[in-house]
């Protein structure tokens, strides 16, 4: 018999105790640390392509650099969901796991009637998705990545694309409840080259794994 | 509280002496501990370094020279020390006089044989007229065969420590490590100036790094009077509690670089033996002080001879007595001021020698240490201890990174910066630029902060600087007798003056010829020194003379902590894991690790071809194309016909550069409409879709096509072998497999295994009845693992890497970058049928049409060796005439299918011709030949095997 049934791996293997969230294995542990590190590959994740600054990019209303909780093309509850302008005429859209059907069903809807080209494909299983919260998670960033992160350059809700751990890495800051959190994602094969690089470089600032919950991007 | 090394069979030393408590001292007498130090245990306070720990039980030496090995004591105290530099544990190399002592320490002594006391190579001060600056430039020069016997010689008297294979930290730490900063400000150097500037940068609004290279602020107010104390804890506090400051003690501004970018070496953490922190600063602030130069005379390198300021040092932060009767030659404040500090603690100070009155010291005597001293007059003095206080050396490096010149003033007696030549984001304050009252320097340190500050956040107006003074001081270099100048390198005045009589009459070439200024201390003690000496051997003044060049490192740095911690990516497919649980050994492929095989590949060739197989090939490139301009882009990259291809069939192509050169391949099939999926190989995957990319964007940005790279979207496994199908068929839910339904080179999507947005092609790489499958990667674990599971009763295996190498070449098919390289044309990769030259333009066509009419071009041919059991390596090189070099074979293999020997090979077009016998030159020089074979593939050249 398969070791596995059907359900879906993150390419980051979980801490232990394992557990299955959505049809995703996932780790069922949880931390208190102030500096917390969640692998949220189970989140759905739709790529949008289409023209810079052309209709698409006024329906779903998220210019490239900034990430939103909102965009008129799109409806969720609360807050999940996440449209990211990931690049000139780019767009990645996150929601809980397996919302992907509905997100190509409401971006198709969106798209109705756009003359220019527009490409929707289902990504969730080809990008590593990893949060990153804590105060300190400028410092432990600091440590991987070039950019300057201060808040007068990287405020909340920027998105941009730079290398972490010499690793091309989406990086979307999304605080959560005040709290300074990162979103980092990567092409799948390299997620735990990347979730072991911020371990490995945040254990001065006392880093710890926190299991998946579905509840919110 | 008492820690202990652990213990050794000799009774430790004892702090005889060691001061009764200091006002300013750095030690914590209640933690008391014991290192050792050559074998015996020495005990230390917390906060104690390793040489002040040493000399307070007494300790004089603690080093032998570079080059005749005299014994070296402290001369600066400080991390410049540059007889203090020793071996702990497997770190060489340790500044003793800097690096604090810690319980259990092994310290031992460098390159001293068979011990510090006693230095067999000592005997080189017998040879020392033999042993010239830049004697090593005439020596060891013939015979030139004798030099690996020369270099082993040399190898020994090399000085420095050794390290091993081991961590030179203890395990609880990382070695090294990195980190970025973007300070508005960042400031090098904490004494009194760089504190108030720092306060004011970051009062105005600035983010401020502070950073110091001592192990705490306060600069040459830690070890002065009351008030000097009370001025630093007031500074201290306040840098303590204003926002917005970072302070790194311990830490040193490596370089300065275009943009201020900074290297910035932070020692002595918790948790890190050495961090490089890599700054992008909008306005650097040099506060770097001054560093308090030697005098040049006979004997001046004997132990006992110290810096006025390494006295304070010992006395102030250390609570070490350096002496017991001591004599000063004093040509400022701050030898005055020591000679009041030996005197306050009990030191008999027996003579200040003035040289503002016209003092001078003619020469140090005595054995291994400091016994008589002789002034200028003849008068003799019996002392253990002599302190100089004769000048001081602006440390100008960063400053001159940045672009500033050092001018000698003869008032101050040092180089000074011209600051005039600073770009705007480059600031200097404190003792680099002039003299002043503690006062004077806190005021312009305090405006040269707000400036900073303002020209950090674009601010308007600019914050009035006040000029710092100049305090006189007597130019005083040297003594009327030779001593050492450099004594890093045990460069005398005398080798100076030889060099200068050689015809280097320029300090650059000086430096180079006699080392001087060279060695760990980088100039920072001998250089005014150097130039002033030489200044007097060429007839020149000192600013004519003028310095030699500063440039980065500041300060040493490891090579460690240059490359920092390891990190390169990796990437994993997601069944990586299964195949290392299984045994597979792992083939590292560019960032790939893959499995290379799980057993014998020649068993899994077997399985393949006889029963199935199956193979992880997750990172084959895939890309996914939509829009209704991907046939054009199609037709434009690969060099065959693409526009007509109906969805659902799959088609083979070649892409070539503009020059005609095979640069990748691979199969694209059509999924949809307007949806097509590319595969690349796997190494060429990221290169492929920059090469897309490009020309959609530069060339045809009109063209609607979406490029979406989706490699490890999903997980490849290549089902291969005669029973494929009715494994696969077992899992397959909605894919009529059936050959009619499905033949060879077409392409479905379905569920498989319960996954539903599979991508099934039937394609072969192997040459066997074989499907590619591709599942959503978050699957691929549980597909693969069904895969075995279902196929238990057909001995389904997996197979590595290795065996899809030795299939393929049975088959015949070329692998881009190994069958051809950087210079191959598709004509010559036997790929004549697939280019089509009547398409109306694609990449390379005008190289291929060329090369298509001149035929002399190298092609690709299957060889067969005439004895099968010889499996040449590959790149063995094809022979014509004896030597003619004609080809070479690109792949081998013993092909466990047919019991022999298959290759694939380049070769000239003379010889590519079917039945041509030709000459296998194999790497141990013996000759094998070989037929050229009819066909590229030598198992099933018809491809029934594939098509069934």
């Amino acid at each position: 018999m398969p070791e596995t049934a059907v359900v879906a791996r993150s390419p980051i293997a979980p801490a232990p105790p394992e557990t299955v969230v959505a049809g995703w294995v996932v780790s069922g542990r949880r931390s208190t640390a102030g500096l917390v590190l969640t692998d949220c590959t189970p989140l759905a994740k739709v790529a949008v392509k289409a023209t810079p600054h052309g209709a698409m990019q006024e329906r779903l209303h998220v210019p490239f650099g900034r990430a939103a909780r909102r965009s008129p093309a799109l409806q969720a509850p609360g807050d999940a969901l996440l449209v990211i302008g990931s690049g000139p005429g780019e767009w990645l859209v996150v929601a809980p796991p397996g919302a992907q059907s509905r997100l190509l069903e409401q971006l198709n809807a969106a798209a109705a009637g756009v003359t220019e080209l527009v490409t929707l494909l289902d990504i969730t299983h080809g990008r590593a998705l990893v949060r990153l919260t804590g105060d300190r998670s400028p410092d432990l960033l600091a440590k991987e990545c070039g950019l300057d992160l201060a808040d007068a350059v990287v405020r909340n809700g920027s998105a941009l694309r730079t290398a972490v751990a010499k690793l091309a890495t989406d990086l979307v800051r999304d605080d959560r409840d005040g709290v300074r959190s990162y979103l980092l994602h990567c092409e799948r094969s390299s997620g735990q080259y990347l979730f072991d690089a911020l371990r490995d470089a945040g254990r001065e600032f006392g880093v710890d794994v926190t299991g998946f919950e579905p509840a919110g991007i | 509280m008492s820690r202990g090394d652990g213990g050794t069979a000799v009774s430790p030393a004892v702090m005889s002496m060691r001061l009764p408590s200091q006002p300013g001292e750095v030690i914590d007498r209640h933690t008391r501990f014991t290192f050792r130090w050559n074998g015996r245990r020495y005990p230390a306070f917390d906060g104690d370094t390793i040489a002040s720990a040493l000399a307070a039980c007494g300790e004089r030496v603690f080093s032998r020279s570079f080059k005749y090995h005299r014994p070296r004591g402290l001369l600066t105290a400080s991390f410049l020390d540059p007889g203090c530099i020793v071996q702990v544990g497997d770190e060489p190399n340790v500044r003793a006089a800097h690096r604090l002592a810690e319980p259990g320490l092994d310290v031992r002594s460098q390159d001293t044989w068979p011990s510090l006391a006693f230095d067999v190579k000592a005997a080189n001060q017998l040879f020392t007229r033999f042993l010239p600056a830049g004697f090593y430039y005439k020596t060891f020069i013939r015979p030139h065969r004798l030099w690996p016997a020369y270099e082993r010689v040399l190898e020994r008297f090399a000085h420095g420590g050794s390290t091993s294979a081991h961590l030179p930290v203890p395990e609880r730490l990382r070695a090294y490590d990195k980190r970025h900063a973007n300070p508005d400000v960042v400031v090098a150097g904490g004494g009194p100036a760089g504190m108030a500037a720092a306060v004011a940068a970051a009062r105005a609004g600035a983010s401020v790094l502070l950073v110091e290279e001592e192990q705490a602020l306060g600069g040459h107010l830690r070890w002065g009077g009351a008030d000097e104390l009370a001025a630093m804890r007031e500074l201290q506090r306040r840098v303590e509690q204003t926002s917005g400051i970072e302070v790194l003690t311990d830490s040193v501004v490596l370089g300065r670089y275009d943009g201020n970018w900074l290297a910035v070496l932070q020692r002595g953490l918790p948790q890190v033996h050495e961090r490089l922190v890599k700054a992008r600063a909008k306005t650097l602030v040099v506060a770097a002080g001054l560093i308090e130069r030697p005098y040049v005379f006979a004997g001046n390198d004997l132990p006992g001879v110290l810096l006025s300021t390494a006295v304070r040092r010992l006395v102030n932060l250390h609570a070490v007595k350096p002496g017991e009767r001591a004599v000063i030659l004093s040509a400022n404040p701050e030898g005055d001021a020591a000679a009041a500090d030996l005197e306050r603690v009990g030191v008999t100070v027996a003579h200040v020698e003035d040289v503002r009155r016209g003092g001078d010291v003619v020469r140090v005597r005595g054995r291994g240490r400091v016994g008589e001293v002789q002034l200028r007059g003849g008068r003799r003095l019996e002392c253990d201890l002599l302190v100089t206080a004769t000048g001081w050396t602006a440390p100008v490096s960063l400053l001159t990174m940045a672009g500033a010149v050092p001018e000698y003033d003869p008032r101050a007696a040092r180089f000074r910066p011209d600051v005039s030549r600073l770009p705007g984001d480059v600031l200097a304050t404190g003792g680099i630029l002039g003299d002043g009252s503690l006062d004077e320097l806190l005021a312009h340190g305090e405006a040269t902060g707000h400036e900073a500050a303002r020209r950090a956040r674009d601010k308007a107006a600019a914050v009035p600087v006040p000029a710092l003074s100049v305090q006189p001081h007597p130019e005083c270099f040297h003594g009327p007798t030779h001593g050492f100048v450099d004594f890093s390198e045990d460069v005398s005045s005398n080798d100076l003056l030889t060099a200068v009589e050689e015809g280097y009459d320029s300090v650059e070439l000086v430096k180079r010829y006699t080392t001087a200024t060279m060695g760990p201390t980088q100039g920072k003690l001998e250089s005014v020194n150097v130039v002033a000496i030489v200044a007097e051997a060429t007839g020149r003044t000192i600013t004519q003379t003028g310095t030699t060049t500063w440039r980065p490192p500041y300060a040493p740095v490891t090579l460690g902590a240059l490359a920092g911690p390891v990190r390169e990516p990796v990437r994993r497919s997601p069944m990586q894991a299964w195949h290392e649980r299984h045994g597979a050994i792992p083939l590292v492929a560019g960032a790939w690790i893959r499995p290379d095989a799980y057993g014998d590949p020649a068993d899994e060739v077997r399985a393949v071809r006889e029963g199935v197989g199956i193979i992880d090939v997750t990172p084959i490139g895939k890309l996914d194309l939509r829009g209704p301009d991907v046939p054009k882009l199609l037709n434009l990259l690969y060099v065959n016909r693409w526009s007509k291809l109906d969805v659902g069939r799959v088609r083979y192509g070649v892409m070539c550069g503009e020059d005609g050169v095979v640069i990748d391949d691979g199969v694209t099939g059509r999924l949809g409409a307007e949806h097509y999926l590319m595969s690349t190989t796997s190494s060429g995957a990221a290169a492929v879709w920059e090469w897309v990319e490009s020309w959609l964007q530069t060339e045809h940005a009109d063209w609607q096509v979406h490029v979406t790279p989706v490699t490890t979207a999903y997980a490849s496994v290549n089902i291969a072998g005669p029973r494929s199908r009715q494994l696969l068929g077992r899992l397959v839910e909605d894919v009529d497999l059936s050959p009619d339904a499905f033949p060879y080179m077409h392409v479905r999507t379905g569920r498989v295994a319960g996954v539903d947005g599979c991508v099934v092609w039937r394609i072969g790489f192997t040459g066997e009845l074989s499907y590619e499958l591709h599942a959503p990667a978050s699957y691929g674990l549980h597909v693969w693992e069904s895969l075995l599971d279902r196929g238990q009763d057909l001995a389904v295996r997996p197979f590595g890497i290795e065996a899809q190498r030795i299939l393929r070449l049975e088959k015949g098919h070329l692998i881009v970058g190994q069958d051809t390289d950087g210079l191959t044309r598709a004509f010559s990769a036997g790929l004549d049928g697939l280019v089509k030259l009547d398409k109306d333009d694609f990449l390379g066509r005008p190289e291929l049409t060329w090369q298509a009419e001149n035929k002399g071009h190298a092609r690709l041919v299957g060889l067969r060796l005439a004895d099968g059991s010889v499996v040449p390596d590959e790149g063995s090189q094809l022979v014509a005439d004896g030597s003619r070099i004609c080809g070479r074979v690109t792949s081998s293999r013993h092909s466990p299918t047919l019991g022999r020997a298959v290759c694939l090979a380049q070769v000239t077009a003379s010889l590519a011709k079917p039945g041509t016998e030709v000459t296998v030159r194999l790497v141990d020089g013996r000759s094998v030949t070989a037929k050229v074979t009819e066909h590229l593939a030598q198992v099933d050249p018809e491809g029934e095997r594939l098509r069934a």
